[in-house]
C-alpha cells in the first residue's frame, strides 16, 4: 500500500483542512458546537415517540447489562448511523464542491474526501462520548468496553472513507449521485436494525421461510447490509455489555479493508483527470 | 545536466470536445453510451528545457496553450504524451487565495492556504511575521477574510505563495494584482528570487513586465513551440509576427 503512505506527508494538509471544515461550520451560531448534538437529539426524540411510544417496539433488554431504555438503545445504533450517513453526504460532494481548488493548486486530492470523514468522524466523537456517559448514568458498566469501542468507530469511519471515495468520483462524472445517494440512506436506515431490533426481522424471517422454494432466507439476505453488522458491535458493546460475535468483527473488518481498498483505487485511477473534469 | 530546472520532453495535452455530454445517469443510458467527443490538442509535441535560475517567459496570443502548458508544469493537468521532469520544489501560483475560507480569519487562512500549498506548520509559523508583513494587512489579520478588500485579499493570497519559496516557482498572470507600490515589491520579491538562484516560470501578456524580467522565453502558437530562447529576440519575433499580421 504505497498509496497510503504518500498520505503521510499530507497529513498536516489533511488536518488543516478538517479543521477548516469544522470550524466553519458552526461560525457565527449561538450555539457552536452545540448544534452538532441537536439533530441526533432531534431524531431520538422522534424516533422514541414514534417507534417506542406509540408502535411499542421493545427491543430486549440488555443482556447482561438489564439496561432498558428504548432512547438509549436507539442511540447506540442511530449514532454510528448519523457519523456513516453525514460522511457519505459531505464526501461525496467533497471534489465537485472544491472544483476551484482542484483546478489551481496540485495537492493529493484523497484529502478532500478525508477531511470531510474526518470532520464527520470528529462530531460523532462528542455524541458518542456524551452517550457513554448517559450509559454510565443509568447503571451501564460501559468504561471496559470503551477500547473496543474506539476499534470498531475505527473500522466503521475506513469503511465510510472507502465508499466516500467511490461516490465523491462518481459525482464528479454524474452529479446525479449526490441525490440518489441521499436516497439511497433513507431506504437504507430502515434497511438496517436501528430503529426495530434484528429479533423482529428473524421472526418474519422465520414465518416465511425459504424465499420461491430456496434455502435462501430473508434473513440471509438482510444479513447481507455490512451495517446491519456494525450495528449489532456497537449495540452489544454499549448497550449489552457483552463481547460481539466474533464473525460480526471479521466481517467489519472485511468490508473496512474491502471498502477502503476499492475506493482508494479507484480514486487513484481518476485523481489525475479531476481537474479536466470538473 | 545541472543547470537545467525543468525539462519538457515531447509533452503533447489533448482535450475532449464533447459534442454531446452526459453529466446525468439519464443521458448516458438513454444513449448507451459516454458520450460524444473530438479531441483537441492543445499542446503538440512541446520540448524545451528551462535553465535553473533563470526567470523563463511563456508568450503568445489567447489560446496558444500558455495557460494549458503551466497546467501541466503544476501538475493539475497531466500530459497525454511526453514528460515532464523537473529538479528541486516546485510550486504554482496560478491563481491566488484559492481554498481561503471566508469566515475564518486571516491568520487561520494563512495556515490553511500555507500547508495546500505543501509548507509545513512550522515552516508557515516561522514566516508568519513575514507573510504578514509582505501583504500590508497587519490590522486585519484576525478578521475573516470576507471582509477583506479585493485588493487586501489578492495581497495575503500572494505574499502566502511568494513566502513557499520553492526552487521553481510557476506563475500564471498573478503579477497584475494591487496597487503600483504591491507590484513594486512583488517585482523586488521575484529579483531576490533570482539572485537565490531559483526558477521562475511565467506567464503573461505584458510584453513589457516579461522584457524587464525574463530572461530566456518560449513562444506558442496554436499549441506549437514558434521559438525559444533569449527573451529578447522571441519577444522581438512574436511582436514582429503581430504587427505583420495586423498589416
Amino acid at each position: 500500500m504505497s498509496y497510503l503512505s504518500e498520505l503521510v506527508p499530507s497529513r498536516e494538509l489533511l488536518v488543516n483542512l478538517t479543521m477548516r471544515e469544522i470550524r466553519g461550520k458552526y461560525k457565527r451560531t449561538v450555539f457552536g458546537q452545540l448544534w452538532s448534538l441537536v439533530n441526533p437529539l432531534a431524531l431520538m426524540l422522534i424516533y422514541t415517540f414514534v417507534f417506542g411510544f406509540i408502535f411499542r417496539i421493545t427491543p430486549a433488554p440488555g443482556d447482561p447489562s438489564g439496561l432498558n431504555f428504548f432512547a438509549l438503545w436507539l442511540l447506540c445504533g442511530l449514532l454510528p448511523w448519523i457519523f456513516f450517513a453525514n460522511a457519505l453526504n459531505a464526501g461525496v460532494n467533497s471534489l465537485v464542491g472544491n472544483a476551484g481548488l482542484i483546478q489551481k493548486v496540485y495537492f493529493n486530492r484523497i484529502v478532500l474526501p478525508l477531511s470531510q470523514v474526518g470532520s464527520a468522524a470528529y462530531n460523532w466523537s462528542f455524541e458518542m462520548l456524551v452517550l457513554v456517559v448517559a450509559l454510565s448514568i443509568v447503571g451501564g458498566f460501559v468504561l471496559p468496553w470503551l477500547p473496543f469501542v474506539v476499534i470498531v468507530m475505527a473500522l466503521l469511519a475506513i469503511f465510510g472513507a472507502g465508499v466516500a471515495f467511490i461516490l465523491a468520483v462518481a459525482n464528479v462524472h454524474f452529479r446525479d449521485t449526490q441525490w440518489f445517494i441521499s436516497i439511497i440512506l433513507q431506504m437504507w436506515i430502515y434497511l438496517t436494525p436501528i430503529i426495530y431490533p434484528a429479533s423482529m426481522v428473524t421472526e418474519q424471517s422465520d414465518r416465511v421461510g425459504g424465499l420461491f422454494g430456496s434455502p435462501v432466507t430473508l434473513e440471509f439476505i438482510y444479513t447481507l447490509n455490512p451495517m446491519y453488522h456494525f450495528v449489532e458491535i456497537f449495540r452489544n458493546l454499549l448497550y449489552d455489555n457483552r463481547w460481539p460475535d466474533s464473525s460480526s468483527w471479521l466481517i467489519c473488518l472485511a468490508w473496512a479493508i474491502g471498502a477502503f481498498v476499492v475506493g482508494a483505487w479507484i480514486f487513484r485511477r481518476n485523481e489525475k483527470t479531476l481537474a479536466e473534469v470538473l | 545536466m545541472s543547470d537545467i530546472a525543468v525539462h519538457v520532453d515531447q509533452v503533447s495535452k489533448s482535450f475532449r470536445m464533447y459534442k454531446e455530454r452526459n453529466q446525468t445517469l439519464k443521458s448516458t443510458i438513454m444513449r448507451g453510451r459516454r458520450s460524444v467527443h473530438e479531441d483537441f490538442w492543445a499542446l503538440k509535441d512541446i520540448s524545451f528545457d528551462v535553465p535553473a535560475g533563470s526567470t523563463f517567459g511563456l508568450i503568445g496570443s489567447n489560446g496558444s496553450g500558455k495557460s494549458t502548458l503551466l497546467k501541466c508544469l503544476a501538475k493539475i493537468y497531466f500530459p497525454n504524451k511526453g514528460s515532464i521532469t523537473h529538479r528541486g520544489k516546485l510550486a504554482a501560483m496560478l491563481e491566488v487565495g484559492s481554498g481561503f475560507h471566508h469566515e475564518l480569519s486571516g491568520r487561520e487562512n494563512i495556515y490553511l492556504n500555507g500547508s495546500i500549498l505543501g509548507m509545513s506548520k512550522k515552516e508557515i509559523s516561522s514566516k508568519l511575521d513575514e507573510i504578514v508583513e509582505f501583504s500590508g494587512v497587519e490590522q486585519f489579520i484576525d478578521q475573516p477574510v470576507k471582509n477583506y478588500s479585493s485588493g487586501m485579499y489578492v495581497r495575503l493570497g500572494f505574499a502566502i505563495a511568494i513566502n513557499v519559496e520553492p526552487d521553481i516557482l510557476v506563475v500564471d498572470e498573478v503579477l497584475a494584482v494591487g496597487d503600483a507600490e504591491f507590484q513594486e515589491r512583488c517585482f523586488k520579491k521575484f529579483q531576490d528570487f533570482k539572485k537565490a538562484g531559483r526558477t521562475v516560470i511565467l506567464v503573461s501578456h505584458d510584453m513589457g513586465s516579461i522584457s524587464t524580467m525574463c530572461d530566456h522565453a518560449a513562444w506558442l502558437r496554436q499549441g506549437e513551440l514558434v521559438q525559444v530562447g533569449p527573451a529578447k529576440s522571441t519577444i522581438k519575433a512574436y511582436l514582429d509576427s503581430l504587427s505583420l499580421e495586423s498589416d
